[in-house]
């Protein structure tokens, strides 16, 4: 088992572009061939429109911070499930100081409120040695609770906007538009040109009317990989989640390298929270991360335990959830995008002689081609899930030789050095 | 008090350190003393507490009692960075490194200060390994490297934070002879540097050749101190015992003519690796066929594969006249297979359930553990009373967790549970690893007795030694092959140690 490993990490990993393999970067080359070219070949225009592009950013901010989060707690060594929970609490922190001190001071109630999850979880976790798994479930049925008592307390009383269950017309934060260049490269979207005009629809969505929020969001995994990679401080962080004993046998604090990190990871969560109430909407209810948290935390698997996989995890599901929201009939477009690649993907593993996982890429990428040529559309009862099926299904056939911190969810003792 | 004296001075002092654990006197009353530019060896049997003693100087743990002085000043070291700070860095017998990270991140981590983790950190290390002559790649993963190449970066990670003093816990336990050798080379490299070197180990050959004073530890305490010159192998080993030193060493051949097991072209390919090629082999009756080899070159697999924990990917194994080559585990075992298991805290015992259903496992459907589909605690409980009587498993009860007992202790329970299903083939993977002197002779004597019964016994060792006073033939394995026979009557530990890493010196 761990001979194999090994082979396979010196076969790919000299070749590691910041901290990503070979394969995942064909595919983001592949991919962004391939989605222009099966928009040219199904007609269908909202693949690739600025307006798709820009539900995606909607959608993938708040699922990255989740899954940077992640990242976070777990290179320290703790498995924090408890991220849906304090994504929670940051919905409310965020909706409570946005209505109270406006909307940047709301932002940072909602991360207040995630640490404070991430130092419940901190503090049972690392000081108590509780199961990571049991106390990360512990932090998200708390904190569902609290956030409906919280929301029942504060928010009944204010009239009209607030609601035992919601809170509405929050201060909104200021986006960036590039002028002119805007309505250019919309302009330049619409002739549908191969490449040209899907470049313009991202581009574009990137720089017209986009929250600073969302390129926060960019910042932050940018500063997160640097820090984790490149100074001590993340050096260190990431060795308590390898071999903590070594760590701390080296005079590394490991219980306070994993209480930061712990932390951090709730910020983000609580971050991610606060995009729902104030970016993607004004609006507070309860209930509203709908599982995001979760979604982050596969996200982050997929993305190898690395920021910068995270994020493109990430914006895969927000990618297909745009689609849904935006266009349902361009979900059936979707289906030979899926096809396309996973047989791409097919070829690549026969090249490397991986014989089965080849045959199973194979065999579901000839399942969505039947699928996709022999129907019109998606049932309209399978078109909610799709996205995250298809996104599931990319990401686990795509992400082999995935490599989780080697002490990844293990409480770890004081004194256990030596 | 001590505060200017001459370069005679010693370098680290340890005076009436006493430690106590609940229920447990770790140490007590100990004194050592270190001088500057020494190699001072600390030998003592295992649970003599020279790993508490060195754990206390490294800061990992506090003394109860008794004072630690460095430079002739006081310290009470609250953690190892502590005692990095005054210069005193360890080398742990289980090696301290993240396997995910690579060889130059293990060096800086915890000392980021002196060169940051970057381009200067990296001139530094280099130095370090060409003035020492360590070589390494400061880029390669950790998880790529071997054994003795881990050591190495453990000790360069001490050198890089400018320790004066460095303790190494057992270093050559897991080295072949060659490479304890090259270590060698290296330990009075570093002393002719000035470096002081605390050297503990059990193996008095090894601490003759390198040590310049040596402390013996028996029972928690320092019993005496002696210098190579003038002491002999035997008088420290009394010293550490309290007896004489047990050998292996069998008497005549028991070997019969009856084939126990055999191998046919045995093979497994684990992804694209091959970790077992074409293994051919034959253990008669009486036989003892010790397996030498680098941990790693397929010993473990080669286990499995016999067990039926993995299945060969091609090959035939026949047990006396029987296939067993489709037979499941729980067959096999039933069929007299005994199961001495390499890694016993992992893969040979419960350690939280008590010594009495320890005794049940693996043998959960024979007498006297069963009746039919029912456990018979009345038989099994009596049976385990038996084997703690026979093999001497020092215990207050049967209903002690296994957790509760010494390591030697485990061992002879296990090996008398294996005995007692009166197998006609005993496996055994390292079976006095980790394991006391005594202990150590009384599995050696139970081998020989059931060898001398008509037991076939496949003997898996890194303790060359071992293998070669036990075995009656020895084969090397190497890359997943058989490369060698030896007898051990004639072959040196020397030779095997060529053997095993497909060199010549």
């Amino acid at each position: 088992m761990t001979a194999t490993m090994v082979s396979v990490q010196q076969r790919l990993g000299a070749r590691r572009i910041l901290g990503l393999s070979p394969l995942t970067w064909v595919l983001v080359v592949v991919g962004l061939v391939l989605v222009p070219l099966v928009r040219v070949l199904t007609s269908s225009t909202p693949l690739t429109a600025t307006t798709t592009f820009t539900a995606a950013i909607l959608s993938t901010a708040p699922i990255a911070l989740a899954a940077l989060g992640g990242v976070w707690a777990e290179r320290a060594g703790v498995v924090n499930i408890g991220l849906e929970g304090q994504m929670l609490l940051g919905t409310w922190g965020a909706a409570y100081f946005n209505w109270y001190y406006g909307p940047w001071v709301g932002l940072l109630g909602g991360v207040l409120l995630g640490v404070v999850g991430g130092l419940l979880h901190a503090i049972a976790t690392i000081t108590f040695g509780v199961d990571q798994i049991v106390s990360g479930v512990a932090v998200n049925i708390i904190a569902a609770g609290a956030v409906d008592f919280l929301s029942k307390a504060f928010f009944s009383q204010i009239t009209p906007n607030g609601g035992p269950r919601n809170l509405s017309g929050l201060y909104s934060l200021p986006t960036v538009n590039v002028g002119g260049l805007d309505t250019w490269l919309s302009k330049l979207n619409g002739r549908h040109w191969f490449l040209v005009s899907d470049v313009a629809g991202l581009v574009g969505s990137l720089i017209s009317h986009v929250s600073v929020v969302s390129l926060l969001v960019i910042a932050l995994a940018v500063l997160s990989w640097w820090l984790l990679r490149r100074t001590t401080f993340g050096l260190r962080l990431r060795s308590c989640g390898e071999n903590p004993a070594a760590a701390e046998s080296l005079g590394v604090n490991v219980y306070r390298y994993k209480y930061v990190a712990v932390l951090v990871s709730g910020g983000f969560a609580g971050l991610g929270g606060a995009f729902l109430t104030t970016v993607a909407s004004s609006t507070f209810t309860v209930g509203q991360t709908q599982g995001r948290g979760y979604i982050g935390l596969a996200a982050m698997i997929f993305g190898n335990w690395n920021p910068f996989g995270a994020l493109g995890a990430s914006a895969l599901f927000g990618y297909a959830d745009a689609l849904r929201l935006r266009s349902a009939s361009s979900l059936h477009a979707l289906l030979l995008l899926l096809a396309i690649g996973l047989l791409l993907l097919t070829v690549w593993r026969l090249l490397r002689r991986q014989l089965r996982s080849a045959a199973v890429n194979g065999v579901i990428g000839v399942a969505f081609l039947l699928w996709f040529l022999l129907t019109d559309s998606i049932p309209k009862d399978l078109g909610g899930m799709t996205p995250y099926l298809v996104t599931l299904l990319v990401l686990s056939l795509a992400s082999q030789n995935l490599r989780m911190p080697a002490a990844d969810g293990k409480p770890y003792r004081k004194g256990s050095a030596g | 008090m001590v505060t200017s004296e001459t370069a005679l001075a010693p370098l680290v002092e340890l005076r009436d350190i006493g430690k106590r654990f609940p229920g447990v006197v770790a140490n007590h009353d100990v004194n050592v003393t270190i001088r500057p530019g020494t190699v001072h060896a600390l030998v003592g049997e295992n649970g003599a507490g020279k790993s508490t003693l060195m754990k206390i100087l490294y800061g990992v743990q506090r003394p109860d009692d008794g004072t630690v002085l460095v430079d002739g000043t006081e310290h009470a070291f609250k953690s190892p960075s502590d005692a990095i700070a005054v210069g005193i860095g360890m080398v742990f017998q289980h090696f301290m490194l993240a396997d995910n990270l690579t060889v130059l991140e293990n060096c800086v981590l915890g000392a980021e200060r002196i060169h940051g983790i970057a381009g200067k950190a990296r001139a530094a290390f280099v130095d370090l390994g060409q003035r020492f002559g360590f070589d390494l790649d400061p880029d390669a993963l950790v998880e790529d490297l071997g054994v003795a190449a881990r050591q190495r970066l453990e000790i360069v990670k001490v050198l890089y934070r400018g320790a004066q003093v460095i303790i190494l816990d057992e270093p050559t336990a897991v080295l072949v002879p060659q490479e304890v050798d090259q270590l060698f080379t290296n330990l009075r490299d570093l002393r002719a540097s000035g470096h002081s070197l605390l050297f503990i180990s059990h193996k008095l050959d090894e601490v003759l050749a390198i040590a310049d004073d040596i402390t013996v530890m028996r029972r928690g305490t320092t019993v005496g101190e002696a210098k190579p010159g003038s002491v002999t192998k035997r008088q420290l080993a009394e010293l550490m015992v309290g007896s004489e030193l047990p050998s292996p060493e069998t008497a005549e051949s028991t070997v019969q003519t009856r084939m126990m097991l055999s191998l046919a072209g045995v093979s497994l390919v684990v992804g694209e690796r091959s970790v077992l090629d074409g293994i051919d082999l034959t253990i008669h009756k009486g036989e003892v066929l010790g397996i030498a080899g680098v941990e790693g070159n397929g010993q473990t697999e080669l286990v499995e594969v016999i067990m039926g924990m993995t299945k060969p990917t091609s090959g035939a194994i026949v047990l006396g006249d029987v296939d067993v080559t489709a037979m499941s585990t729980r067959g096999r075992r039933e069929a007299g297979i005994g199961y001495i298991p390499e890694d016993r805290q992992r893969h040979g015992l419960l350690l939280d359930a008590p010594l009495w259903e320890n005794r049940i496992l693996g043998h959960q459907t024979q007498p006297p553990n069963a009746r039919g589909p029912w456990i018979d605690r009345r038989g099994a409980r009596r049976d385990t009373e038996r084997i703690v009587e026979q093999y001497d498993v020092r215990t207050p009860s049967i209903d002690t967790n296994a957790r509760a007992l010494s390591g030697g202790n485990q061992q002879k329970l296990i090996v008398g549970r294996e005995m007692s299903g009166d197998p006609v083939l005993l496996m055994a993977s390292h079976p006095t690893r980790g394991v006391d002197v005594g202990a150590q002779a009384a599995i050696w004597d139970h081998i020989r007795d059931a060898r001398k019964a008509g037991l076939a016994v496949l003997l898996i060792s890194a303790d060359l030694d071992e293998l070669i006073g036990l075995s009656d033939t020895i084969e090397v394995i190497l890359r997943g092959r058989l490369v060698g026979t030896f007898d051990p009557t004639t072959v040196t530990p020397a030779e095997l140690g060529t053997a095993m890493t497909g060199g010549h010196d």
